[in-house]
C-alpha cells in the first residue's frame, strides 16, 4: 500500500522534473546563441583577416546564412538541430560542428572522469577521515589540504604540476596526446579542486549523522563503530555527493578548457577556446548547448536518484534548495 | 552554481560561551555579531590579511619600488636581488611593484563583478520572491540555464565577441555568476513572507514597492553580504583564468592571472614569477575565503554548513 503510494508519488514527482528541464534547456539555447552575437563584431572579418575585401566578406556571410537576420538564424539552427540533428556548420574549419566534436568529446569526458575518480576517492576518503577524529591533527590536515586546493587557482596550479612532474621530474609527458597517461595530471588539476569540496561535505555530513541518536543507540547495543560507519553514516553522507558532482558538472568543463589549453590537448575544452577566439558563433553555440544539455540531464538524474536513496525526501516539490 | 558555495564552515560556535556573553552586558545585534566573528581565529586572520591587502592596493605608488611598467632590457628574468625583492619579468619589470599594481586591479575587478552580479541577482531575487507565481517560475528556469553554464566558457565567448579587454571580462563573469544571489534573496523573501508584519503593513495598505524596500530588502541584507563574500574570491579566480587565457586586461597593465601565464614560459630556468605571482593569488583568495566563513557563521549560526 504504502510501496504503491510512493512509487506514484514518485512517478509525479519525476514527470514534473523532466518537464521543468525543457524550458531551462530552451532558455539555454537563447543564450548560447546570443553569447558571442551580443559584441556585433563581424566573424568573417576576424577569419578573413585584414586582407579581406568588401565582397569576400559579404560572401562569406552569406555562405554561413549571417547575413539573415538572428530571430531567422535561430529558428534555422533549431531547425537543424531537432529536424536533423545537425549543428551547423563551423565558421573557422568549415565543416560540420557535428564532425569536429565527435573526436573531440570523448576525450574531455575521459578526462573529466579521470578527474571525478580522484575526487571521489580522494574527497570520501579524506572527508570520513576528518568525521572520524574530529578536532584532531588528522582533521587539521584533512581540512587545511581542502582549503588550500579550492583556493589555488586551477591554471596555477596546471602551470606548477607541469614544471614540476613533467619537466623537471619527467613523470609525465608535458602536452599531447597519446593515451590515458596524457590525462592523468590535468586530470589531477581539476580532481584536486574538487575533491575539496566533497570532502569537505563528506566531513559534515558524516559528523551530523555521527551524532544522531539511532547511530548512538547502535554503539551502545555494541556493534562495532565502524560497521556503524560504514552501513549508516556513509550511505547518508553520499547523497549530497553525488548532487554536488552534478551540480560541478559545468564548472569541470571550464576546469577541462583550462587544462586542455596549458596542457596541449586536443578535447573538447580547447575546441571551444580556439573557436571562441576566432568568433566562430556557430562552434561555440553548439558546444555550449551540448554541454548545458549534459549539465542539465546530470542535474536531473541527481535529483531523481535523490528519490530513491530516501523516498522522504520532499517528493511534492522539487525546488532543491 | 558549482563554485557558489562554500563549504568551510568553520569551528563550531560554543553555545554556552554565547549565553555567557550575552548574560554579561546586554548586546546588540551587531555586537552579538562581532563576539561570534572574533572567536574565529582564521576569520580574524583572513579580515587582517584582507585589510593589507586593500592597504597595499589603495597605496601601490608610494609603496612600490619602481613604476611597475618601467621595463629594462639589461635585467630581464632575474632571480630575487638586493635591487629587485622579488625578481624581475621578461622585460625587466620589478616583480614587486607589478604584484602590488595586480593587487589593485584584482580586488577592483572582483568588487566590481561582484557588484554587478549582485545588483542582478538580489533585483530578480526580489521579484520573484515577492511576486511568485509565472514571474517566479520564469525567473527561476532562467536561474538553472543560467546555473548550467561553465563560467569560463561563457566568460570567454562573451568577452571575445566584445574584442576582450576588462570591462568585457568583468561583464562576462558578473553576468553569469549572479545565481547564487537570486536563489537566496528569494528563499530569505520567501520566509520573511510568512511574518506577521508583512501581512499587517499589507493590510495597512503599503505599496508592494514600499514593503520591498522597507521590510525585504533589510532584511535580506546579511545574506546578501554573507554571498557577496563568498562570490569575491570566486569572482577574482575567474577574473584571473580569463587574464591567463589572454581575453582581460591588456598589457602592460599588471595583472596577476597574465603575469603567471608570462611566467610560465621561463619557468624552467626561472621559477619565481610564476611561483610567487600565484601564491598572491592562492593567499588572496584564502583571506576571503576565512572571512567569508566567518562572516556567514555569525550573521547566520542557525542556517551555517551550507545550504
Amino acid at each position: 500500500m504504502l510501496e504503491r503510494y510512493i512509487k506514484s508519488k514518485r512517478k509525479r514527482f519525476i514527470i514534473k522534473r523532466v518537464i521543468k528541464s525543457i524550458p531551462v534547456i530552451l532558455i539555454a539555447t537563447l543564450v548560447a546563441f546570443s553569447l558571442m552575437r551580443i559584441g556585433g563584431r563581424d566573424p568573417a572579418r576576424v577569419i578573413l583577416g585584414h586582407t579581406a575585401t568588401e565582397e569576400m566578406l559579404h560572401e562569406f556571410n552569406v555562405e554561413h546564412g549571417l547575413d539573415k537576420p538572428y530571430h531567422r538564424q535561430y529558428i534555422d539552427w533549431m531547425h537543424g538541430l531537432i529536424f536533423h540533428g545537425e549543428l551547423g556548420t563551423s565558421l573557422r574549419w568549415g565543416r560540420p560542428v557535428t564532425e569536429l566534436i565527435r573526436p573531440r568529446l570523448p576525450l574531455t569526458i575521459q578526462l573529466m572522469g579521470l578527474s571525478l575518480v580522484i575526487s571521489v576517492v580522494m574527497g570520501i576518503g579524506m572527508g570520513v577521515l576528518g568525521a572520524l577524529n574530529p578536532n584532531t591533527w588528522i582533521d587539521y590536515l584533512t581540512s587545511t589540504q581542502a582549503l588550500f586546493w579550492w583556493s589555488a587557482p586551477p591554471f596555477w596550479v596546471a602551470t606548477i604540476f607541469l614544471l614540476i612532474f613533467a619537466f623537471e621530474l619527467g613523470l609525465f609527458p608535458t602536452g599531447g596526446y597519446r593515451n590515458i597517461y596524457y590525462l592523468v595530471l590535468p586530470a589531477f588539476v581539476i580532481g584536486l579542486r574538487l575533491q575539496a569540496v566533497i570532502s569537505r561535505l563528506t566531513r559534515s555530513s558524516m559528523l551530523s549523522v555521527l551524532n544522531k541518536e539511532y547511530i548512538k543507540t547502535a554503539q551502545t547495543k555494541g556493534l562495532k563503530k565502524h560497521v556503524v560507519v560504514i552501513k549508516h553514516a556513509l550511505r547518508n553522507a553520499l547523497i549530497p555527493v553525488v548532487t554536488i558532482i552534478a551540480m560541478y558538472l559545468p564548472w569541470m568543463f571550464g576546469g577541462a578548457m583550462i587544462t586542455e589549453q596549458i596542457f596541449n590537448i586536443p578535447g573538447m575544452g580547447r575546441f571551444i577556446y580556439n573557436a571562441a577566439m576566432s568568433l566562430d558563433f556557430i562552434a561555440v553555440q553548439s558546444s555550449v548547448l551540448i554541454i548545458t544539455i549534459i549539465a542539465v540531464t546530470a542535474n536531473l538524474f541527481a535529483d531523481i536518484a535523490y528519490t530513491f536513496v530516501d523516498p522522504r525526501i520532499e517528493l511534492g516539490q522539487s525546488e532543491g534548495v | 552554481m558549482e563554485e557558489d558555495q562554500s563549504y568551510f564552515g568553520t569551528e563550531d560556535i560554543d553555545i554556552e560561551q554565547e549565553i555567557q556573553d550575552l548574560k554579561k552586558k546586554k548586546t546588540s545585534q551587531m555586537e552579538l555579531v562581532w563576539l561570534r566573528f572574533k572567536r574565529n581565529k582564521l576569520a580574524l586572520i583572513g579580515t587582517a590579511i584582507l585589510f593589507l591587502l586593500i592597504f597595499v592596493a589603495i597605496f601601490a605608488p608610494i609603496l612600490a619600488p619602481y613604476d611597475p611598467l618601467e621595463t629594462n632590457v639589461a635585467r630581464r628574468r632575474e632571480d630575487p636581488s638586493r635591487d629587485h625583492w622579488l625578481g624581475t619579468d621578461q622585460l625587466g619589470r620589478d616583480l614587486l611593484s607589478r604584484l602590488m599594481y595586480g593587487a589593485r586591479i584584482a580586488l577592483f575587478i572582483g568588487l566590481i563583478i561582484v557588484g554587478v552580479s549582485g545588483g542582478i541577482g538580489v533585483t530578480l531575487g526580489l521579484l520573484a520572491g515577492t511576486i511568485g507565481g509565472w514571474v517566479d517560475e520564469v525567473i527561476m528556469r532562467v536561474v538553472d540555464a543560467f546555473m548550467s553554464f561553465p563560467v569560463l566558457i561563457f566568460g570567454i565567448a562573451f568577452a571575445v565577441s566584445f574584442g576582450g579587454g576588462l570591462y568585457p571580462v568583468i561583464m562576462a563573469v558578473g553576468l553569469i555568476t549572479w545565481t547564487q544571489f537570486a536563489r537566496v534573496t528569494r528563499g530569505d523573501v520567501l520566509a520573511i513572507k510568512q511574518e506577521q508584519y508583512i501581512e499587517g503593513a499589507r493590510a495597512i495598505g503599503e505599496s508592494r514597492f514600499s514593503i520591498i524596500t522597507r521590510y525585504f530588502l533589510p532584511n535580506v541584507l546579511p545574506s546578501i553580504i554573507v554571498v557577496a563574500t563568498i562570490q569575491m574570491p570566486s569572482a577574482i579566480l575567474y577574473s584571473a583564468a580569463l587574464n591567463f587565457l589572454g581575453v582581460g586586461v591588456e598589457p602592460p597593465t599588471p595583472s596577476w592571472g597574465e603575469m603567471v601565464n608570462a611566467g610560465s614560459r621561463f619557468m624552467q630556468f626561472r621559477p619565481n614569477m610564476v611561483t610567487v605571482t600565484g601564491l598572491a593569488i592562492v593567499v588572496t583568495v584564502l583571506a576571503f575565503n576565512f572571512m567569508g566563513d566567518g562572516l556567514r557563521d555569525a550573521l547566520d549560526p542557525v542556517r551555517r554548513g551550507g545550504r
